[in-house]
């Protein structure tokens, strides 16, 4: 019995330790935290067409669309990995909203970038001083986001998406 | 005078990045602080966090807006809060476990 009390807190710490030990090793990868926006409404950002400098876009324009959001650049080799996919999005999902953010990038670059590889998006948006991405919390290029009618962000993916993530992640959520 | 006092004013400003960026973790880097990196990122923080500063904004305002966004990874120092609640708390589990051993390992040689 008196073995018993005293082995108790050495038990209890064991148990910690091994939840903690499973917390830490379930799947998640450091090196892409979870994005402290997810769940909550996107943020409130502003930018001019990368086409026409009258043109603007505003986070009330995507209320009530399913918007998927994506920060690239023409200096970016990742982006245009990912670039033909949207294509695939465009024409599987044309109800989806499709909003590009050019990020700190020479609007020639960029116009030419757009021009070889296609323009997927209905609306370019000019991110040049690199605000807008801070307010999404974007740390590297490219980084996509999901959001829903609600103007939620419902997904976020850092780096250049893929089949797979686009089959298993983005679609269900469409 | 009024010189002077801008120089003083720019240097105090410079040395308030410095020591808020070292507690910010550069999230494209390993292991490093913002305020030792160049990365892109890192050099985009500390303009964020001297305009801020500038603006008259607090520590803990620049803090806040940066975790908003990026949440809690960009502190090197975890907040106290309910979700750090077992971090923080872990070190006086582990001593008053420590302390307990103590005493019945004590009271057993009196014994």
């Amino acid at each position: 019995m008196r073995r018993i009390f005293i082995l108790t807190p050495l038990l209890v710490l064991l148990i910690i330790c091994i939840f903690s030990l499973v917390y830490l090793l379930s799947g998640k990868d450091p090196n892409k935290p979870p994005s402290a926006l997810l769940n909550k409404d996107v943020p409130i950002f502003e930018s001019t067409s990368l086409y026409n400098s009258k043109e603007i876009i505003k986070t009330i324009d995507i209320k009530n669309k399913k918007t998927l959001i994506n920060f690239f650049a023409s200096w970016c080799s990742p982006c245009k990995i990912e670039h033909p996919l949207f294509f695939e999005i465009r024409k599987k999902h044309p109800e989806l909203y499709l909003l590009g953010f050019n990020h700190k990038d020479p609007t020639t670059d960029a116009k030419k970038y757009l021009e070889d590889d296609g323009n997927p998006y209905d609306f370019v948006g000019v991110d040049a001083d690199g605000l807008i991405a801070l307010e999404f919390g974007v740390f590297g290029l490219p980084e996509t986001y999901l959001i829903n009618e609600d103007g939620k962000i419902i997904f976020k993916f850092m780096g250049p998406i893929t089949k797979d993530v686009l089959k298993n992640e983005i679609e269900p959520l469409l | 005078m009024f010189f002077t006092f801008k120089i003083y004013a720019l240097e105090n400003i410079d040395e308030r990045v410095k020591n808020l960026t070292l507690e910010l973790r550069c999230m494209t880097c390993q292991n490093q602080s913002i305020y030792d990196s160049d990365a892109e990122f890192s050099n985009d923080i500390k303009k964020i966090v001297k305009q801020k500063l500038q603006a008259g904004e607090s520590e803990r305002d620049i803090k806040k807006f940066l975790v908003e966004r990026y949440g809690e990874y960009i502190l090197f120092r975890p907040l106290m809060n309910y979700n750090n609640i077992f971090l923080w708390s872990f070190p006086f589990i582990l001593l008053i476990i420590g302390v307990f051993f103590v005493l019945i390992k004590t009271k057993t040689k009196k014994a």
